[in-house]
């Protein structure tokens, strides 16, 4: 009776875990930090690929000046410390397959509009 | 065997939770929040916040909003997004729609009387008519004053374009554009570059800023790779000198000579963090101002910059070809009375260590060592020798101190040298305030 009872406990805490431990419904998205450098006039890396629903964290940081993190066409827009005074981060859900450009929306030097780069969202 | 059926109800419940499809009913409870999934709860707040301040202060300003309406965009709109500065970041600097830079000097060349001078007053202005067209403007004063007299300073216009943006790789520009040559011409903010004069290479061998009317095309490849083609206004050969090489010959779209267009590229590379590899080349008929004579100038040019850590290095070299120069010479004297020495090659390079000791400090330090070669007669014309006070070598050693990463005071001493027994050169102490904003 009391092996039954230590099976049946070891049971349902073996349930409960796999319970806690499933994704939450719904939750299919995954997770893919990209740390980005902006210096006069290169983003570095400034290609990145990922699959359609991953959540992309970017951690934009600078080696000079202010720069802008703005992707076109939507609303995501940071203004990237300057060297030395830490990072921004920015959340995009790549839910829609294509490509994204993203560009400085500072204006940090004469070569400010060659300071672009590309997401691309594959199925 | 109850125990068992149990155990497998579970499995059976846990595996139809996690294994079935989203479904677009309301489950009966919420799922359990993931550290992840609050931190990007709290940085949509944080979004929505900041959005409702930015539209509370463009209120306030009474402009309207900078986001474009119109949508004229092919690409697909992203399902969400949001942003959020990191604590630790401190504010950012407020720039109004004009931003540019700054350059105060003080020299002190050896034996003469030290010369202080407000080099440079630059602006830059944009313009967004929309994404995919772009102005971008850069008016320069030289030298704080312009009377129109030969020693007066220069009031330039040294961008003035329009960018009209296709896709990430092609995309076409037209106006007043920068020659993309070397270093220093596409990136010349004071902060970007140590010594208090930009490099000797960078000023008689490739005439930063240089700068001319034109169009073209640039745009990135992917993997780091960038480039750029213009058709330019080419130089006019009549105003090299020995003395100077390049530097009076750019006709900075003042009324310029185009019965031949000059062409000019650049290919860079910047795939791997902290290296930058390019090279440049230019070429064009440059001698309009002689109807007999064509007299192409090209120049060749490679470059490369890299930084890991506290430690960085730069390079250049670059080599003008001038053809006919010898008719060059020949029509000049016969024209002016004087022979401008004018070479058939010149040739210039420098090197440049320099090491951040104290990367981690807030008010940063960086000491630099530069040498450099340029010679304005590298090859002269059959039968003519060339003047050994041009074959000139610099050291410049000296010291960039950043009380803000967009702030800089420059110290350092520049040694020149030059091959001839006749001819001495000037050693000189320079001290330079600049900035961006």
């Amino acid at each position: 009776m009391r092996r039954h009872s230590l099976v049946r406990r070891g049971s349902l805490v073996c349930a409960a875990l796999l319970v806690f431990l499933a994704p939450p419904r719904g939750s299919s998205q995954d997770r893919k930090v990209v740390q980005v450098t902006a210096e006069r006039f290169t983003f570095t890396p400034s290609q990145i690929k990922v699959k359609r629903g991953t959540v992309i964290e970017f951690r934009l940081k600078s080696d000079d000046t202010n720069h802008g993190f703005r992707i076109v066409g939507s609303d995501a827009n940071v203004i990237i410390p300057k060297r030395g005074r830490g990072e921004a981060t920015l959340i995009f859900r790549a839910d829609t397959a294509g490509r994204y450009t993203f560009e400085c929306s500072k204006m940090c030097g004469a070569g400010h509009s060659f300071m672009r780069g590309l997401i691309t969202v594959e199925e | 065997m109850r125990t068992l059926i149990a155990f497998f109800g579970a499995l059976l419940v846990a595996g139809h939770i996690s294994a079935q499809p989203p479904e677009p009913a309301a489950p009966p409870s919420p799922p359990e929040k993931t550290p992840a999934d609050t931190r990007i709860e709290e940085l949509e707040r944080q979004l929505r916040e900041l959005g409702a301040r930015v539209v509370e202060l463009e209120g306030e300003k009474g402009e309207p909003s900078a986001e474009p309406s119109d949508g004229a965009t092919a690409e697909p709109q992203p399902a969400a997004a949001s942003a959020a500065a990191s604590q630790d970041a401190s504010p950012v600097s407020q720039t109004g729609p004009i931003s540019g830079y700054m350059d105060f000097h003080l020299n002190r060349p050896e034996h003469e009387d030290p010369i202080l001078d407000f080099h440079r007053f630059v602006l830059l202005f944009s313009h967004s008519f929309s994404d995919r067209l772009r102005f971008i403007g850069e008016l320069e004063l030289e030298h704080a004053l312009v009377e129109g007299l030969e020693e007066s300073g220069e009031l330039e216009l040294e961008q003035a374009y329009l960018d009209f943006r296709v896709n990430p790789a092609f995309n076409i520009r037209a106006g007043m554009i920068l020659a993309p040559v070397g270093i220093i011409n596409e990136r010349h903010e004071p902060p970007s570059f140590h010594g208090v004069e930009r490099p000797f290479v960078d000023t008689v061998i490739i005439p930063t800023t240089w700068f001319d009317a034109g169009a073209g095309v640039h745009g990135a490849f992917g993997g780091g790779w960038q480039y750029r083609a213009y058709l330019m206004a080419p130089l006019d050969a009549t105003k090299i000198t020995a003395e100077e090489g390049l530097a009076e010959a750019r006709q900075k779209g003042f009324q310029s000579n185009v019965r031949n267009i000059a062409q000019t590229a650049r290919l860079e590379y910047g795939g791997v963090r902290g290296l930058v590899l390019g090279t440049s080349f230019w070429q064009g008929k440059s001698g309009f101002n002689f109807r007999s004579e064509d007299a192409r100038v090209g120049l060749v040019e490679f470059d490369g910059r890299y930084h890991a850590g506290p430690l960085a290095i730069r390079g250049e070299f670059a080599n003008v070809y001038v053809g006919s120069a010898a008719e060059l010479n020949d029509l000049q004297q016969r024209s002016t009375g004087v022979n401008p020495n004018i070479a058939s090659q010149m040739r210039g390079f420098y090197v440049e260590p320099s090491v951040r000791p104290l990367p981690g400090l807030r008010y940063d330090f960086a000491a630099f060592l530069r040498y450099e070669n340029f010679d304005t007669q590298y090859r002269m014309p059959e039968g003519v020798l060339p003047l050994k006070q041009f074959d000139r070598a610099a050291w410049v050693v000296g010291a960039s101190y950043f009380p803000d990463p967009d702030v800089v005071l420059k110290i350092d001493y520049s040694v020149i040298r030059n091959r001839s027994a006749l001819f001495g050169s000037v050693d000189s102490l320079n001290i330079g305030l600049g900035w961006w904003f």
